[in-house]
């Protein structure tokens, strides 16, 4: 069975679309069920909302885009929602107003004059992004190319971990540490660069970000968003595993952070669509027991931290991080101090942070 | 404006006409600083040309209101005795502006300066003024900085609030005598100017009588508006949704920014609750008066039986103080910030867009929520805002009850009565219950144009004061 686009169809959508719709979505689609091909065409481009105004569209046009959209929306959100807690319906429609946000030039989209409206990708393109997002899962911030973290605005793209409004809390952790500010610090498994870029903006003189990743695609991105908050002379990524490439600056550093992959292999399998299906393996697997890089971190970290250095470790979560605690105090008792457990948002005891002695 | 006190002061330097050596000079002087943007500053530089260039000017001065720090409240006359009451109780005629007329013009302007103070509760300003000096005043004033503070700012803004009105009447009873001193002259270029002035005065007027309606504390603030919907399920939650979309089309006219906070959709259709941001300059001051109960009577879409249904929904409008100026200190301690509709492991195992914080502030229990934003921080921040002006209005409201003089704000604030009915059915017209104002089109109401009910209503208020006065 083939779907065909609607805009093929050129005349606004019948009522029945909906539920035809309903009908081609409870057919599994071949390529939903294997692993997502990135789309190497979309990958070199830059996200959505960098992108030059270079389409258009008439107003009605998005118009109908906007109803298309929707109720591919009311119609799956439920069933997604039910099957492994992906976004309901509601969700689903405030990102379709995120997604036109970032596809069309705001002074337009805002103003009621004018029939033509400046877009950043063809109309098309639209609609292929969107079906891709119902029917692949795929998320919606590989869709549009970046995600907002604190009050940045991050390219992501395949390939690399998609930051969590969780992690944001990690840079609220440096700028309690006296002195941060001036201080060489290290961000593990940096990703996206986000922790890095979070810390880096508050450096004064003097301060540094060390950012590593394995990933030569995690890197790439990394650098696009370090450049783009124009960071170059305040974070320097390298290449390697952990502690690998932080050799010549072991025992000097002031602080040291990292979100490592925490999720147990066990879990992985059973992971909602858009992270097990789409996001990168290799950032998210934790071993057997989640922890393997976690118990790696926290070995490194007595050489790699100056005396009164500080870290931060995110976790799975409560047990993880009582463990985790644990070790740091008991075991490394002698190197570190002051360990606490730190809540996210959700009263998950999400963070681990202590001093070296 | 400007430009005219130039001009005249090149043509005193070279050929003074003989009015500016009569002893009426003091007059002459403070005209032209009045009538400069920056008065003070002109006034200083116009007296250091005049003392230092040209001898035989022995009464220049700054008048006394201008240049005194205190609260003392000048009593502005024409050189011939007449004060802006006089001109208005004399009764002149006032005819059209094209006319000619300088009476006319000046008992127009009279008019709207009396109008004016009224709007401002003049008496009441005049006796809080006082207050204020005298607080500042006091040798411990600085022992409570956050007090000190909050009493200097407002006796700023209220000096600077009377000095504007003041200067206005000292315009009006400047250019009186300008043009009478052209007659005797027979200066027709003088009378000309003089004329002209004065139909721009009395052009300016009308929007300064509106402006007069937009004096209280807070008028000039943004605001947050809220939304809730009543008792009444589906049928109440669209009336919500319309009552919503009412003010943002009615705020996007008026030219301010729009923003949605948080968004509480119904189940079918509507909104159970909905918080949007208004910025622009006194966003507040007309807003406040929307608040209150608004209640709906239609055939309801929602019933299959077509009956018709009575439903309501709730206004609140809190002004945004902005920094500097708010009135409650949060303390870290006393907040507990949730994220919002959180579920499962987090972390690494959810993808999700939805990062909604709601901010709990302990000891008062009162919350609030932002979702609409991309990020965490973000919701956090605008949440973070929300509380803190509500906790503004708590403060001011526990504050006003202190001050018996402020009460009004107290219930003017507040969750307040049923306030307008819009009846769509079985006739149409929508009705504000405060003011007995109406209009037989509810679709212009509900698309925005709520001018009418809000000028109605703001003048009603000062009426009503000015009774209880």
């Amino acid at each position: 069975m083939t779907l065909r686009f609607p805009f093929t169809v050129r005349s606004p959508l019948p009522p029945v679309f909906a539920s035809s719709l309903h009908r081609c979505l409870s057919i599994p689609s071949p390529s939903s069920s294997s692993s997502p091909t990135p789309l190497p065409s979309s990958d070199r481009r830059p996200p959505l909302f960098l992108r030059p105004p270079t389409f258009a569209a008439s107003r009605s046009d998005l118009h109908d885009f906007r109803r298309w959209a929707e109720s591919l929306a009311l119609a799956a959100g439920p069933r997604i929602s039910a099957s492994d807690g992906g976004p309901d319906a509601a969700l689903l429609r405030r990102e379709i107003a995120w997604l036109v946000e970032d596809a069309t030039v705001a002074a337009a989209s805002e103003s009621g004059v004018g029939e033509e409206l400046r877009l950043r990708v063809e109309l098309e393109e639209l609609y292929r992004l969107w079906r891709a997002r119902i029917e692949e899962r795929r998320p919606f911030q590989y869709i549009v190319g970046c995600e907002h973290w604190r009050d940045l605005v991050l390219v992501v793209k395949e390939g690399v971990l998609i930051p969590r409004p969780e992690t944001e809390m990690v840079v609220d952790l440096v700028a309690e540490v006296e002195g941060f500010e001036k201080g060489l610090w290290a961000d593990l498994g940096t990703g996206s660069g986000a922790i890095a870029v979070g810390i880096g903006r508050m450096l004064q003189e003097g301060g540094r970000v060390f950012a590593t990743d394995l990933s030569p695609v995690a890197l790439e991105v990394a650098r696009l968003n370090v450049e783009r908050y124009e960071l170059k002379d305040k974070i320097e990524l390298r290449r390697g595993s952990w502690f690998e490439p932080l050799r010549d600056v072991e025992g000097k550093l002031t602080g040291l952070v990292s979100n490592p992959p925490y999720i147990p292999s066990s879990h992985v399998p059973g992971l909602q669509a858009e992270v097990g299906q789409h996001e990168p393996k290799l950032a998210l697997d934790g071993g057997e027991e989640g922890m393997d890089h976690l118990l790696h971190l926290c070995e490194g970290s007595a050489s790699a931290l100056k005396s009164g250095g500080f870290f931060a470790f995110e976790t799975n979560g409560d047990e993880q991080s009582e463990f985790i605690a644990d070790l740091m105090s008991i075991k490394f008792g002698n190197f570190f101090h002051n360990i606490k457990l730190i809540p996210d948002f959700a009263g998950i005891q999400r963070f681990v942070t202590g001093f070296r002695r | 404006m400007a430009g005219f006190f130039f001009l005249f002061v090149k043509r005193s330097f070279s050929n003074p006409p003989r009015f500016l050596l009569s002893p009426k000079i003091p007059i002459l002087c403070s005209s032209t600083s009045s009538l400069a943007s920056s008065s003070q500053t002109l006034a200083r530089a116009f007296k250091n040309v005049v003392g230092g260039g040209i001898s035989g000017f022995p009464r220049v001065s700054v008048p006394r209101w201008l240049s005194s720090q205190s609260a003392a409240v000048p009593d502005l006359k024409t050189a011939d005795g007449l004060t802006v009451d006089a001109i208005a109780a004399k009764n002149w005629p006032i005819l059209g502006e094209s006319e000619s007329d300088w009476r006319s013009h000046a008992a127009a302007i009279a008019q709207s300066i009396q109008l004016i103070k009224k709007r401002m509760q003049w008496r009441k300003l005049i006796v809080r003024l006082d207050q204020m000096s005298a607080a500042l005043n006091k040798p411990d004033l600085w022992d409570d900085p956050v007090s000190a503070g909050r009493i200097s700012r407002e006796h700023g803004e209220l000096l600077s609030k009377m000095k504007e009105v003041n200067g206005y009447e000292q315009e009006l009873l400047e250019h009186i005598d300008l043009m009478k001193l052209a007659r005797e002259e027979n200066d027709e270029e003088l009378e000309w100017e003089s004329m002209k002035a004065l139909v721009s005065m009395r052009r300016n007027a009308k929007e300064k009588e509106l402006e007069a309606l937009l004096s209280g504390d807070h008028d000039s603030c943004s605001c947050f508006i809220e939304v809730q919907a009543g008792a009444g399920g589906t049928e109440s939650m669209d009336w919500a949704a319309m009552v919503m979309n009412m003010y943002k089309s009615w705020a996007q006219r008026r030219g301010f920014v729009v923003t949605i906070v948080e968004e509480m959709p119904g189940e079918i259709a509507g909104i159970k609750r909905a918080t949007i941001k208004v910025d622009g300059d006194y966003a507040f001051g007309y807003a406040k008066a929307e608040v209150g109960v608004h209640r709906l009577v239609r055939i309801s879409p929602f019933d299959s039986g077509k009956r018709r249904h009575t439903s309501f929904a709730a206004v609140a409008v809190i002004p945004i103080l902005g920094d500097g100026s708010t009135r409650y200190q949060i303390k870290e301690s006393d907040l507990r910030i949730e994220r919002f509709r959180a579920s499962g492991a987090g972390g690494q195992h959810v993808n999700t867009t939805e990062s909604a914080v709601r901010i709990v502030h302990i000891p008062t229990g009162i919350s609030a929520t932002c979702q609409n934003e991309r990020s965490q921080h973000s919701n956090k921040a605008s949440a973070m805002a929300v509380l803190q002006s509500r906790l503004d209005q708590l403060e001011m409201a526990r504050q006003a009850q202190l001050n018996a003089e402020h009460t009004r704000s107290l219930t003017d604030i507040s969750w307040g009565n049923q306030i307008r009915t819009y009846v769509l059915h079985p006739y149409r017209m929508v009705k504000d219950l405060r003011t007995n104002y109406e209009v037989s089109d509810p679709e212009s109401v509900l698309g925005g144009d709520l001018d009418g009910f809000i000028l109605n209503f703001l003048s009603y208020l000062l009426d009503k004061d000015e009774a209880n006065v």
